[in-house]
């Protein structure tokens, strides 16, 4: 087929075309990934007693941070969806609320006594709450990779990061509503350590899944 | 671009036209001239470039996108041939600057960048950048002095260049 008669074929072929609104399709893969993970939350580990949860500033402290990077997440995903846009201020928003978060928990383990800062920082559940994370990220995840295949990301590394940011955030989100951790330094470290590989397996995972 | 989105078909095929022959030499001078794969190359990225045409965003310039698609589709082509792992994103530059408009289609949205200055200025500009006067030729047809001219240029440039990176943000 000549490159002509390509041209030809396309043009004959152009029905009219609306905006992808990339950003809004990505939020609801979000939000059905999300109702996914939730149900597998209450069968698998139930929730918190959250009457006693939405009284204390450290619940709110954990939703405040997975959410932010969630919101990075899909702002930097609806971006990476279309060719030739870049990542804008999206990545420093993530990285400064990570800054944050750490800056917390170093303020909190300087107050501690030295014996007290094993239990703050490794709580109860540190050798659980990365896989947890990992685990409850994959919904999300699914939805935003389908969602992107329908779009034209053309840096594939970087948008399936994006996606595994979003979607360990998001899983993260979740997560809060059963954790009973409530130190900073334990959100600092075990979240961010699980928000962290999911952006690294989506990055390795983007590679191969959002080739089109 | 927009006459296509919006279904007509003659718009279309003119745009994937003009944009196959500045991708054949895009391409050409990547791999090298006469290579049975720039055909191949430049069909894959037409095709692209109407599948995807949804994913436009019609109040960005449309060369960063339609380039954005290209460089995919060479980095694929790479991938698969095995024989060179990346391009370095700055080549992007190539295709921006007003300095080098070798791809046609950047001239539409250099042209959309230019009509933001004052008349003047973009005749400095267009004479010195696009067609290669010397700083003294552009003088004598407008008029001016050398120095005056020189100034012209570089403020006019400064300025595109905040404009170019205001639009990234």
């Amino acid at each position: 087929m000549t490159t002509a008669d390509l041209i030809e074929a396309l043009a004959g072929d152009a029905a009219p075309t609306p905006p992808i609104a990339a950003g809004r399709r990505v939020a609801w893969a979000v939000l059905g990934g999300a109702a996914a993970a939730f149900a597998v939350l209450l069968v698998w580990l139930g929730l918190r007693p959250l009457g006693d949860a939405v009284m204390s500033a450290s619940f709110w402290m954990k939703g405040a941070y997975t959410a932010t990077l969630a919101l990075a997440g899909l702002l930097l995903v609806g971006r990476l969806a279309r060719p030739g846009a870049r990542p804008g201020a999206w990545p420093a928003v993530a990285t400064a609320a990570v800054a944050v978060m750490v800056a917390l928990a170093a303020l909190e383990l300087s107050h501690a006594r030295p014996g007290e800062i094993p239990a703050l920082w490794l709580g109860q559940t540190w050798d659980q709450c990365p896989f947890r994370i990992v685990a409850l990220a994959v919904p999300v995840f699914v939805g935003v990779i389908w969602v992107l295949r329908g779009l034209a990301p053309t840096r594939l590394a970087l948008a399936g990061a994006a996606a595994g940011l979003l979607a360990g955030a998001a899983g993260a989100t979740v997560y809060g509503l059963y954790c009973q951790e409530t130190t900073a330094a334990f959100v600092a470290t075990w979240y961010t350590l699980g928000i962290a590989a999911c952006a690294a397996l989506g990055a390795a995972a983007g590679r191969w899944l959002l080739r089109w | 671009m927009v006459s296509g989105l919006d279904g007509d078909g003659a718009a279309h095929g003119r745009l994937l036209a003009a944009l196959g022959g500045y991708l054949r030499g895009h391409f050409r001078k990547r791999i090298g001239p006469g290579a049975a794969d720039v055909e191949d190359l430049v069909q894959e990225t037409l095709l692209a470039v109407h599948l995807k045409r949804g994913t436009y965003d019609r109040t960005l310039p449309f060369t960063p996108w339609a380039y954005a698609i290209a460089r995919y589709k060479l980095l694929d082509h790479f991938r698969r041939s095995g024989s060179r792992a990346s391009m370095p994103l700055e080549d992007a530059g190539d295709l921006f600057a007003v300095e080098n408009p070798e791809e046609g289609a950047v001239r539409r949205d250099v042209g959309t960048l230019l009509a933001k200055l004052p008349a003047r200025q973009r005749a400095l500009l267009r004479d010195v950048k696009l067609t290669g006067l010397s700083m003294e030729e552009a003088a004598l047809r407008s008029g001016m002095s050398t120095t005056a001219v020189k100034v012209s240029v570089h403020r006019g440039m400064k300025r595109l260049q905040r404009e170019v990176s205001d639009d990234d943000r």
